[in-house]
């Protein structure tokens, strides 16, 4: 009596949590995040290395850590990530962006902001093609035909160090403008700047890695720091502007080290060949199990079933958490998984009929062989789990997705072992099985009692 | 007890020489062709062109010669079942490569179409495999440590032993082939040795119950008895095991097909190894140990005197 108790209690808290997983992952195309290589856009790893002759401080890649936040926010693009990797390497996945050669570009850049007074300027070829970047920024075209500012022609007053925020905000009138501000280094030279443009209304050029971006007049005499650069922006113009002002200065070398880019078609081609391989190979062994193990085999149809709603369910939360994205490796791990979660009904059912082939009871068998078969199953899990976790700690790149969901997998595959399987079959035993071995694939060796 | 099924221990010595055999041709193979590792190991660009059929892998060539691709001579242009290139070139500079593509979209006159590039950078390479080296060796380590603590040092041996015959196998076939080796190519052999492990560990679970109190038959009868009761399981797993890879292979697209082949290859391996390589040498090794030489020599006079 007390044993039927505790399979009732698995059973109702395996119920529980398929039900909950099954409201958390459905529709699951929308509830589990879809990594780059799926959804489509540009996944790139860039890697800090310390500038000539410097040194790489936790400090100076957690600097480069928000200036690339900040430069990815600065795309527009939602969902856009940024995620370090080991010491020094981060990941970048930009969804959707279709211009990935400027998405690069600008990422990498090293990000070197100036501000130049246009008066200063003397070369009359430096200044007019000051005029042109200008313009070509503001018509979107690509700026990377125009050559960039020679160095030697002009001189900054200030860089881009001393920039602490810059937001896109709306000025009085209601239009697009970008609010910067500025630290205390930044304060007096920029006040004194303003103070002697102010009157004449002279231009300030801001320039990242000599592209003039913005050449805003100075109208008063800024003396805090909180500037307000309006214009006729629209909202990508002054959003560009913004993830100028906040690059900064890159404090150390970014080189690209891989990048992808994938079209959205061709993700979900991929991802729809992977699911219907993974449909074929659940259905040949669903087809394979009823047909050698009968009844039993219908048991395991539930468990892989129980094993694919958890699964949707936990990766969903874990997108939710957005700790999660699922990724084509990630695919062919779930995918390999089924036979793993096939396995562990493969060995309950071997071990309980050999133990009633051995002369056992339907009702000890059950309980032994389950408990036999789990012993087993977690020995062997615990093997593979080792092997993936150690992909997972230590491989970088793509692989890190693969074996991810494979230690989800292992894991998810005990728990419905332990609370529906092993309880399932015990309870099968004990009446059913005893009626009518034949349904269950058994010989019918048991004795009754 | 009476011994039934197959005799896998008496025919132990046809398995070790199938092994060694396979292990040869492995090896063999490794040193005269060699491997050939993917870009991401050495940096390069992979690009998937689509659309283009009736175009030559010399027009493409061409192509890559005229966007000014690094080394286009000695490019790898691999036409794709469905009238597309995969192309992989030694450019390893992310803006080059994006306006390659461009390139050379004009130049074969092909339809606008999704990008698919990928490009690693040369020092990432290195990365990478560090990385697959230190998951191989930690990996390696842990499993020593489990099998040893779980069960016993002679186990965990012959379990290794078993993991290093299909992981040579996998990568043998693939010199052999010549086919790439890739990032995925590795995550899958690392998960080979897991489920290979996953097979031999549960062989040598019933090994170690049917050892407990061992007077009746000698340690390889009990050892061939152990598998013949697992044979089913062992035949049934391998199935549902293979038949989602080989799916994988068949339907699973260009990029999924790089893990299923490694994968069937491993699957295969691990299996016989299991069978015929872990156990018995396991066998063969208790075998020695004097407690189970006198239970195989009176073993041995019971049934002469019958």
């Amino acid at each position: 009596m007390e044993s039927k108790t505790r399979n009732l209690i698995a059973l109702a808290v395996i119920a529980v949590l398929a039900a909950i997983s099954f409201w958390q992952a459905w529709p699951p195309a929308e509830k589990i995040t879809q990594g780059l290589d799926l959804k489509g856009g540009l996944s790139v790893i860039l890697t800090a290395r310390p500038l000539s002759g410097g040194t790489l401080t936790e400090d100076t890649v957690q600097r480069v850590e928000n200036i690339l936040v900040e430069r990815v926010n600065g795309f527009g693009v939602s969902e856009a990530t940024v995620q370090r990797q080991g010491q020094t390497a981060f990941l970048i996945q930009l969804p959707g962006v279709d211009n990935a050669q400027e998405a690069l570009k600008l990422l990498g850049e090293p990000g070197k902001l100036e501000f130049v007074d246009l008066a200063s300027i003397t070369d009359t070829a430096t200044a007019d093609l000051i005029v042109k970047q200008i313009e070509a920024e503001r018509s979107e075209e690509s700026t990377s035909t125009l050559p960039k500012l020679d160095s030697t022609k002009y001189a900054a007053f200030m860089t881009g160090e001393v920039i602490t925020d810059a937001q896109v905000t709306t000025d009085d009138y209601g239009a697009y403008a970008v609010s910067v501000s500025m630290d205390d280094s930044g304060k007096t030279v920029w006040g004194e700047k303003t103070t002697e443009l102010a009157p004449t209304q002279g231009q300030v050029v801001i320039v990242l890695d000599g592209y003039a971006k913005s050449a805003p007049a100075v109208q008063t005499p800024i003396l805090d720091g909180d500037t307000l650069i309006s214009g006729t922006f629209t909202v990508d113009e002054a959003k560009g502007l913004a993830a100028v002002l906040q690059s900064g200065a890159m404090p150390a070398e970014i080189v690209i080290d891989e990048s992808r880019v994938v079209g959205p078609t061709l993700g979900q081609d991929s991802l729809n060949k992977g699911l219907l391989a993974g449909l074929i190979g659940l259905a040949f062994v669903a087809m394979f199990m009823a047909l050698y193990y009968r009844g039993l085999g219908i048991v395991s149809w539930v468990s892989l079933g129980l094993y694919g709603i958890i699964f949707g369910g936990v990766l969903a939360i874990l997108s939710a958490l957005n700790i999660f994205s699922m990724t084509l490796p990630g695919v062919a791990g779930i995918i390999l998984t089924i036979g793993v979660a096939a396995d562990t009904s493969i060995l309950i059912f071997e071990r309980l009929k050999e133990e009633v082939e051995g002369g056992k009871t339907y009702r000890s068998a059950a309980k032994s062989g389950v408990r036999h078969a789990i012993a087993t199953s977690i020995d062997a899990d615990v093997v593979t789990l080792v092997s993936a976790l150690a992909l997972w700690f230590f491989a970088i790149g793509p692989v890190k997705g693969f074996a991810f969901t494979l230690i989800l997998g292992i894991i998810i595959d005990l728990v419905v072992a332990i609370l529906f399987t092993g309880p399932v079959v015990r309870m099968l035993a004990e009446g059913p099985m005893m009626k009518t071995p034949a349904l269950f694939g058994m010989k019918g060796g048991g004795q009754r009692g | 007890m009476a011994k039934r099924g197959i005799d896998f221990m008496g025919k132990r010595n046809i398995f070790f020489a199938v092994s060694g055999a396979l292990v040869v041709i492995a090896v063999a193979a490794l040193l005269i062709r060699g491997v050939t590792l993917g870009i991401e190991f050495q940096g390069g660009t992979v690009m998937t062109l689509a659309g283009a059929e009736g175009i030559g892998t010399e027009e493409v060539r061409d192509a890559l010669k005229t966007a000014d691709v690094m080394d286009a001579e000695n490019a790898v242009i691999q036409p794709t079942d469905d009238g597309g290139f995969i192309v992989r070139t030694a450019e390893s500079d992310t803006a080059a490569a994006q306006q390659a593509f461009s390139t050379i979209l004009d130049e074969l006159g092909l339809p606008d179409q999704d990008v698919n590039v990928t490009t690693i950078g040369p020092g990432w390479g290195q990365n990478v495999t560090n990385a697959a080296v230190l998951a191989l060796v930690v990996s390696l380590i842990a499993i020593l440590a489990y099998v040893s603590l779980r069960f016993e040092y002679k186990m965990s041996v012959t379990a290794v032993l078993a993991l290093f015959h299909d992981a040579l196998i996998v990568v043998g076939i693939y010199a052999l082939f010549g086919r790439e080796i890739t990032p995925n190519t590795v995550a899958a052999v690392l998960t080979i040795l897991g489920y290979s492990l996953y097979d031999t560990i549960v062989v040598f679970h019933r090994i170690r119950e049917n050892s407990a109190g061992l007077t009746k038959r000698s340690f390889m009868d009990m050892t061939n008895d152990s598998i013949n009761e697992m044979l089913m399981r062992w035949v049934n797993t391998g199935l549902v095991q293979i038949v989602p890879v080989i799916a994988l292979l068949l339907f699973g697209g260009e990029t999924l097909r790089d893990f299923a082949f490694a994968m069937a290859v491993g699957l295969i391996a691990g299996a016989y190894s299991s069978i015929g390589l872990a156990s018995p040498l396991y066998a063969v090794w208790k075998e020695r140990e004097p407690k189970f030489q006198a239970l195989k020599k009176r073993h041995e006079a019971q049934q002469a005197a019958r």
